[in-house]
């Protein structure tokens, strides 16, 4: 690779190549403040390759590969070559983390107890955990939450945050300009636009919490709160999960542990203040 | 001669309840179950490690609940434990 960048994020390290300059430019300023993998050894590489033998000149076209990969994958233009590393880290944790049970979902922290947020694409988790972030909770990713499999403690993965859309202006409106990276117009996803997470996130990447409140989170809809069943839990965080079925026995005791210990709700908001009172409210009740 | 069953082996599976529901996780399998009464009352009844037959486990389970009338309860016993056999939580002795 002629262009390489190596981070750690939470407990997970990455190496990133590129056969281009530009995309690891961009990745080197957002994750200015992330540290170096300590012995030097990245737990998983990511590479951005030209798609075609004359992709990397030729309307660049980007591939993404690395330990593990999609053979299906479909080639990104060059100028998502930010998204492109993002999602080819993505991939790595997705298809390769063993050491936590990998649930997809955002979490914020406050005073050592951990909210987890999870929900389909589009459900508001990404933008609520981020806006939550700026408002006096520590963002622990908006991404993965990584359930230990001994204690049961939440340990964060606070990679950039990914706005899609309308959530870009909502954020950046509360957000200085320096933490938000370039807009990325048009990808499948319609725009995106990547938040650094602020520096208590980033500092305190390595520190985990014991999960409170979990939340299942739905932007669109009037104001609701609903309790969620356990066994409805249990199946919707196997489905949340990448690794559930990789771990086997223990990953099962830790979900398991993880439904009959925290309390569930799911919330309807129709904007992102709304969701930030109803959060407060509830993590009051539960607290 | 009826059909006699018994558990996988005894340590086959963990359970787990959470609410009304029950989660068993089949370690030869690695697979997870989530079961609803009165699947984890006729694997109850074969946790001491004999073999017995439906009507036996129905039996067993009279004993502790009331299952209204036999002839009704017994193929719904004799169903679950064929369908729990399927399942490899349960074997043919």
């Amino acid at each position: 690779m002629n262009h390489a960048l190596s981070l750690r994020i939470g407990p997970a390290t990455f190496r990133i190549g590129s056969t281009w300059r530009r995309p690891v430019e961009a990745l080197v300023a957002l994750y200015a403040d992330y540290p170096a993998p300590v012995d030097g050894v990245a737990d998983f590489t990511v590479r951005l390759e030209p798609a075609g033998p004359f992709r990397r000149w030729l309307r660049p076209s980007i591939f993404i590969t690395g330990d593990h990969g999609l053979a299906d994958a479909a080639p990104m233009s060059l100028a998502h070559g930010l998204l492109a590393a993002e999602m080819g880290m993505n991939l790595q944790m997705a298809l390769g983390w063993r050491r936590h049970l990998l649930l997809h979902a955002s979490s914020v922290e406050k005073d050592g107890r951990a909210l987890v947020m999870t929900g389909e694409s589009g459900s508001g988790k990404s933008t609520l955990a981020a806006q939550l972030g700026e408002r006096g909770w520590r963002l622990m990713g908006d991404e993965f939450a990584l359930l230990d499999l001994d204690t049961g403690a939440v340990f964060p993965f606070p990679r950039l945050v990914s706005l899609k859309n309308r959530a870009i202006d909502v954020l950046a409106a509360e957000t200085p300009q320096r933490r938000m990276g370039p807009l990325l117009a048009g990808t499948a996803k319609g725009d995106i636009r990547h938040l650094v997470p602020n520096r208590d996130a980033i500092g305190r990447m390595g520190e985990g919490a014991k999960p409170a409140l979990l939340l299942f989170p739905r932007f669109g809809h009037a104001a609701d709160v609903r309790a969620v069943g356990q066994g409805e839990v249990f199946m919707r965080l196997t489905q949340a999960s990448t690794n559930y079925v990789a771990l086997g026995e223990p990953g099962f005791a830790a979900l398991t542990r993880f439904v009959a210990d925290v309390p569930a709700r799911a919330i309807d908001f129709p904007s992102g203040d709304e969701a930030v009172a109803l959060v407060e409210r509830l993590w009051k009740e539960c607290g | 001669m009826p059909r006699r069953y018994c558990q996988d082996s005894p340590d086959a599976i963990t359970s787990c309840v959470l609410e009304d529901m029950v989660l068993l996780y089949h370690r030869p399998s690695g697979q997870t179950h989530m079961v609803i009464s009165p699947v984890p009352e006729i694997l109850a009844t074969l946790d001491g490690g004999a073999a017995l037959t439906a009507d036996e486990v129905l039996g067993q389970l009279a004993s502790l609940y009331d299952l209204g009338a036999a002839e009704e309860a017994g193929p719904q016993v004799e169903a679950h434990l064929a369908e729990l056999t399927e399942l490899g939580l349960v074997r043919i002795a």
